[in-house]
């Protein structure tokens, strides 16, 4: 389909009242209708019966954010590819959270029943190939880093996203936060442990091939 | 100074909810390998989203271009599916 609007007259028509605005809404939609399903095609196949209904629920919520927003929209790119992010990232958070809201997960869950889930996993036996002294030890001193350096909840959280897979928006949901404040954590996580293995001379390059080989 | 092709691979097995992974600790240190100090969180990448797939979609080196906005996606599981739904919607 080609885009008869460009982005001047997207942003004038939506502010505008009557038919136009009207006609600009329609054919947003529309374009929504066709373009969302291949967005979602990795997670939800157009023929699944939930489909057209997650379509119909996201189109009507991603029209309302547009219009909500558009005094956000700053013109870096085409106004049809802002709306398709706030549709695709409207989707995704939503299939998402049916997914796995019904989905049981103790270190989240049950916080005060883990202190250190991190350490916990990874000590587990058969989790780490420990097959050499020289792994052993080098364990030994990442769980202790791990243990000094990270609370329980940046632990609980880090386990969660790099290591069950549980979305972001899961996680944060479940901890009372939201998914920025979530990756904040994280990320204070890794760069603390980052630090501490250079300070202690330990090269987390080094490490990872360590860790990888067989045997 | 590692090779970023291998670090990559490594890390979008992590960051990938795919089967066969690498051991907990191997994953755990690639994420640390590919950590920097100053990276952006989810609301900030999302707002720069789509100017990147833009960019992207036109072959320009974003790794480049927009160094931030790539690192967040080799990072984070949950942008990196927003910017590959995207990027399909608009090859359609």
């Amino acid at each position: 389909m080609t885009d008869l609007r460009d982005n001047d007259t997207w942003l004038r028509d939506l502010r505008s009242e009557g038919a136009l605005r009207e006609q600009a809404l329609a054919d947003l939609m529309a374009l929504l209708a066709r373009q969302l399903p291949y967005g979602l095609s990795r997670y939800i196949a157009p023929s699944d019966p939930h489909s057209a209904a997650l379509i119909e629920e996201v189109i009507q919520e991603t029209l309302m954010r547009v219009l909500e927003r558009l005094d956000t929209f700053e013109g870096r790119s085409q106004f049809t590819t802002w709306v398709f992010k706030i549709a695709v990232h409207m989707a995704l958070n939503e299939l998402r959270r049916k997914r796995w809201q019904d989905v049981s997960l103790d270190a989240l869950d049950n916080e005060a029943e883990n202190p250190q889930p991190l350490v916990e996993m990874l000590a587990t036996p058969g989790a780490t190939p420990e097959t050499t002294v020289a792994r052993q030890d080098a364990l030994e001193r990442i769980l202790k880093l791990i243990r000094e350096e990270l609370t329980s909840r940046q632990q609980a959280a880090l386990l969660a996203v790099s290591f069950e897979g549980v979305p972001m928006e899961e996680v944060a949901r479940r901890m009372n936060t939201n998914r920025n404040a979530l990756y904040k954590l994280i990320h204070d996580a890794r760069v603390s442990l980052k630090r501490r293995l250079e300070q202690e001379g330990l090269s987390p390059e080094a490490l990872m091939e360590m860790f990888s080989q067989d045997g | 100074m590692y090779a970023m092709d291998k670090l990559l691979s490594f890390l979008r097995r992590l960051v990938t909810r795919r089967a066969a992974q690498p051991s907990p600790v191997a994953k755990l240190m690639a994420a640390l390998a590919m950590t920097d100090e100053g990276e952006i969180a989810c609301d900030e990448f999302h707002a720069l989203l789509d100017q990147f797939a833009e960019a992207a979609k036109r072959g320009e080196d974003v790794r480049a271009l927009m160094p931030l906005v790539q690192k967040h996606l080799d990072m984070c599981p949950d942008c990196r599916e927003d910017f590959e739904g995207l990027m399909s919607m608009l090859a359609a």
